[in-house]
């Protein structure tokens, strides 16, 4: 043995856990440059160093990184998630049904425009601009919940973007569901397959839900309400969840989801607290926020942008014709109505998740939505932090200096 | 300078009730008047409904009154346009003196130069002010008339303290007080009884020297617990904590107004003069025990049990209570006292029975809601 085997190889490799480090290291501190110079979102800064450190930028992070980071992007996507289905108070939404309403018309409103336009203008097939359609019914729950956490709004503008975008999130789901069998017919899958599959999603995902949200009460109640040890808790069952879903192959989106509204609506002897996720939250929203940008594919702009960029044009008219037609009902005045409808800009990594998932199934979506999706994604994880911005501080709803 | 006094109605009643808006969710104080104001601008209801100093506050007014049964019918309507807009934003609305668990420095300071003016000269007193309180005004013919209930009145400031109590909670803990709020209305420097004068002519001296010394600019800079209001013609008590429903609200009227009575119309029931020696320890003694705070008689030098006293004191105004129709809403006052028992203590069970904070806030919407 060699005298000095106990020195490192020279140079040493600097294994994943130094990137990781290094990765959250850039990523927080980009995020601050970015609010402090520009007076943009944090999470626009995270995701720009994951873009400039990525594969797609100066290439110092490789795949190994970013699938051991992405246990804590999975996280920080069951935490937002869960937080999201704990908006869907459906109290309120049986106290207002026209605020139900205005998510189901902005979602159809999005869907219709962006169907329309994708297989007139640019020529998808129906069943590819439907599920192209479906897609952009989704807004990023981590990003208008952040970019709310962080401006620390609140108001009337903040609670119906929150609880409209819950809303998005269950419809696109749903669309989805609904085009499976049609994805099976097309790739020649049986009718078993066809029927079975969406029900199973639909059921599964729906059962985890309920089962998570009710465990999750009865912990909650057996150790009392002390916000520090439920917030251990809850990380525990989400995390438990988000695995579970993975291996059951159900939706995370749907049972996360469910989860959230569950324990939201059914907690009659009010055992959870609401747990502010905090600083130990903020690490996992960080990694996502970097992976995300890391895995921005700039030159999708190049092949694919004027697709993307109308898919993210008529989108928003969609999503904006929708809150405004129901505006009145709902007692919102126009400004406030246009300023929601920006709000509920973002689109990120909810909609990647949802293509790859549908590619699984219809390889050939990776040839022909992939592309428009996953570039209008690259518009939108980096201008669509800055609308919500804009419009929440345009609201008044934003603290000054936040 | 002359501060004109106006006249007013003797006895007739007004009432001012500063409310909590919280969200649904985590119960914490929210940014919410603003929308709601706006929600309620075309409904139609007696009163006014007007934003306070934070975005987290609200403040209903009712009209002039006669008695407790115009006081109850008008708090009760505009309670119902509240909560009804605030059904639709989702946002709660509460009685109570604080907030639980809200940390003032996440208040917003509500934006109207006034309040911006506010904010920046008493710095952080602005935002710890996020207190709520109910006012009631009596009306009076003349200043001199005002000055001599003010100080008449301040005799049984403990009473209203007691019997309103609704603050045993602040910043996350019990303050062991049953009516924390008053100490956050102390930190102000113009607090606690108003400096005793013979009648209007030497008040309005005090006043002018105050401003002379640039004290104060106007009557809005006095934080008293009691204290004349010339351009209502009233004389306003302040020491009232919001009470969790407005049933409490109205029969505190009832009784500010049943005494008030007592006092202009016999003179048995004159202050002594030495009341400004005991006041300040009598009110301590009233918000950090309510009713089981004792009292020193100013005039006996005798220790007196605070409970026993409101209930003695409830019998005694009875038959002036009973010409306005406040004989019910008084009697249920005397009921209190005899239990011993007040919204603090209410809060207080709340919370051993449920374990948290954000609970007691979600039984003080109940609570205010009627349900």
């Amino acid at each position: 043995m060699p005298e000095l085997a106990f020195l490192p190889n020279w140079p040493p490799l600097a294994n994943n856990l130094f990137w990781i480090g290094a990765l959250l290291a850039v990523g927080v501190a980009c995020g601050e440059a970015v609010r402090r110079v520009l007076r943009l979102p944090r999470i626009t800064g995270y995701a720009a160093a994951g873009l400039a450190l990525g594969p797609g930028g100066l290439g110092l992070i490789d795949r190994p990184v970013l699938e051991d980071l992405g246990v804590f992007a999975d996280v920080a996507v069951g935490l937002v998630l869960f937080e999201l289905g704990q908006r869907l108070d459906l109290a309120w939404l049986r106290r207002t049904p026209a605020l139900a309403l205005m998510g189901v018309a902005e979602s159809l409103g999005a869907a219709a425009l962006v169907f329309f336009t994708l297989h007139y203008y640019f020529d998808l097939v129906p069943l590819a601009a439907g599920v192209a359609a479906a897609i952009a019914v989704s807004t990023s729950p981590a990003a208008l919940m952040r970019v709310a956490a962080d401006l620390r709004a609140e108001g009337q503008v903040t609670e119906r973007a929150l609880i409209i975008t819950a809303i998005n999130g269950v419809l696109a789901f749903l669309a989805l569901t609904v085009l499976i069998p049609w994805l099976h017919f097309e790739y020649r899958g049986g009718w078993l397959t066809m029927i079975t599959h969406p029900l199973y999603l639909l059921g599964g995902s729906a059962a985890l839900a309920v089962v998570a949200g009710w465990l999750t009460l009865r912990l909650a109640g057996l150790i009392g309400k002390s916000p520090e040890r439920q917030f251990i808790a809850v990380i525990a069952m989400v995390v438990m969840t988000v695995g579970i879903a993975i291996a059951l192959k159900c939706s995370v989106l749907l049972a996360l989801l469910g989860m959230g509204a569950l324990v939201r609506n059914a907690d009659r002897e009010h055992h959870l607290v609401v747990v502010d996720s905090g600083n130990a939250g903020q690490l996992f929203y960080v990694c996502l926020f970097v992976i995300s940008g890391a895995s921005l594919d700039l030159a999708l702009l190049a092949t694919a942008g004027a697709a993307g960029l109308a898919f993210v044009l008529v989108r928003f008219a969609g999503k904006a014709v929708g809150v405004l037609a129901l505006a009145p009902l709902v007692g919102l005045e126009w400004r406030k109505g246009v300023l929601l409808a920006t709000a509920l800009a973002p689109m990120s990594g909810l909609a990647v998740v949802l293509v790859h998932q549908t590619a699984a199934l219809y390889p050939e979506i990776r040839a022909s939505v992939a592309p428009v999706v996953l570039a209008a994604v690259v518009i939108l994880e980096l201008a669509g932090p800055v609308a919500t911005q804009f419009a929440l501080r345009r609201a008044g709803e934003a603290e000054e200096g936040a | 300078m002359i501060l004109e006094f106006k006249r007013s109605e003797p006895l007739s009643l007004g009432v001012e009730l500063e409310l909590q808006l919280v969200n649904t969710r985590d119960w914490n104080l929210t940014r919410g008047a603003s929308d709601l104001l706006a929600a309620v601008k075309k409904a139609k209801h007696p009163g006014e409904i007007k934003p306070e100093i934070t975005e987290s506050m609200i403040e209903i007014s009712t009209g002039i009154c006669r008695g407790y049964a115009d006081v109850h019918a008008e708090l009760v309507a505009l309670r119902e346009v509240l909560s009804a807009a605030a059904a639709r934003l989702n946002l709660g609305i509460a009685g109570g003196g604080t907030h639980p668990f809200q940390k003032w420095s996440e208040r917003r300071i509500y934006d109207t130069p006034r309040f911006k003016h506010v904010s920046e000269l008493y710095g952080y007193l602005a935002k710890q002010f996020t207190v709520f309180g109910q006012h009631v005004h009596i009306g009076v013919r003349s200043g001199d008339e005002a000055v001599r209930l003010a100080q008449g009145l301040a005799r049984y400031t403990p009473h209203f303290i007691a019997l309103s109590a609704s603050s045993p909670f602040s910043l996350g803990v019990d303050t062991q007080f049953d009516s924390s709020r008053l100490n956050v209305v102390n930190a102000f420097p113009l607090a606690g009884i108003m400096p005793t004068v013979g009648d209007w002519q030497d008040f309005e001296h005090y006043f002018d020297s105050m401003r002379a010394y640039g004290i104060v600019e106007s009557m809005k800079d006095f934080y008293w617990d009691i204290r004349p209001k010339p351009e209502y013609g009233t004389v306003e008590i302040r020491v009232f904590d919001t009470p969790l429903a407005v049933d409490r609200a109205a029969q505190l009227a009832a009784y500010a107004q049943a005494l008030a009575a007592a006092l202009t119309e016999d003179r048995a029931w004159r202050p002594d003069a030495r009341l400004p020696l005991v006041y300040s320890y009598n009110r301590f003694q009233a918000c950090r025990f309510g009713f089981a705070a004792t009292l020193v008689d100013p005039a006996t030098q005798q220790h007196a049990a605070l409970a026993e006293e409101v209930v003695a004191t409830i019998g005694r105004v009875m038959p002036y209570a009973e010409r306005t129709g406040g004989g019910a809403a008084l009697a249920a006052l005397m009921e209190m006292a005899t239990a011993r028992t007040n919204d603090a203590r209410m809060l207080r069970d709340v919370l051993e029975q449920r374990g948290g904070l954000p609970d007691v806030v979600r039984f003080a919407c109940a609570q205010w809601r009627g349900s």
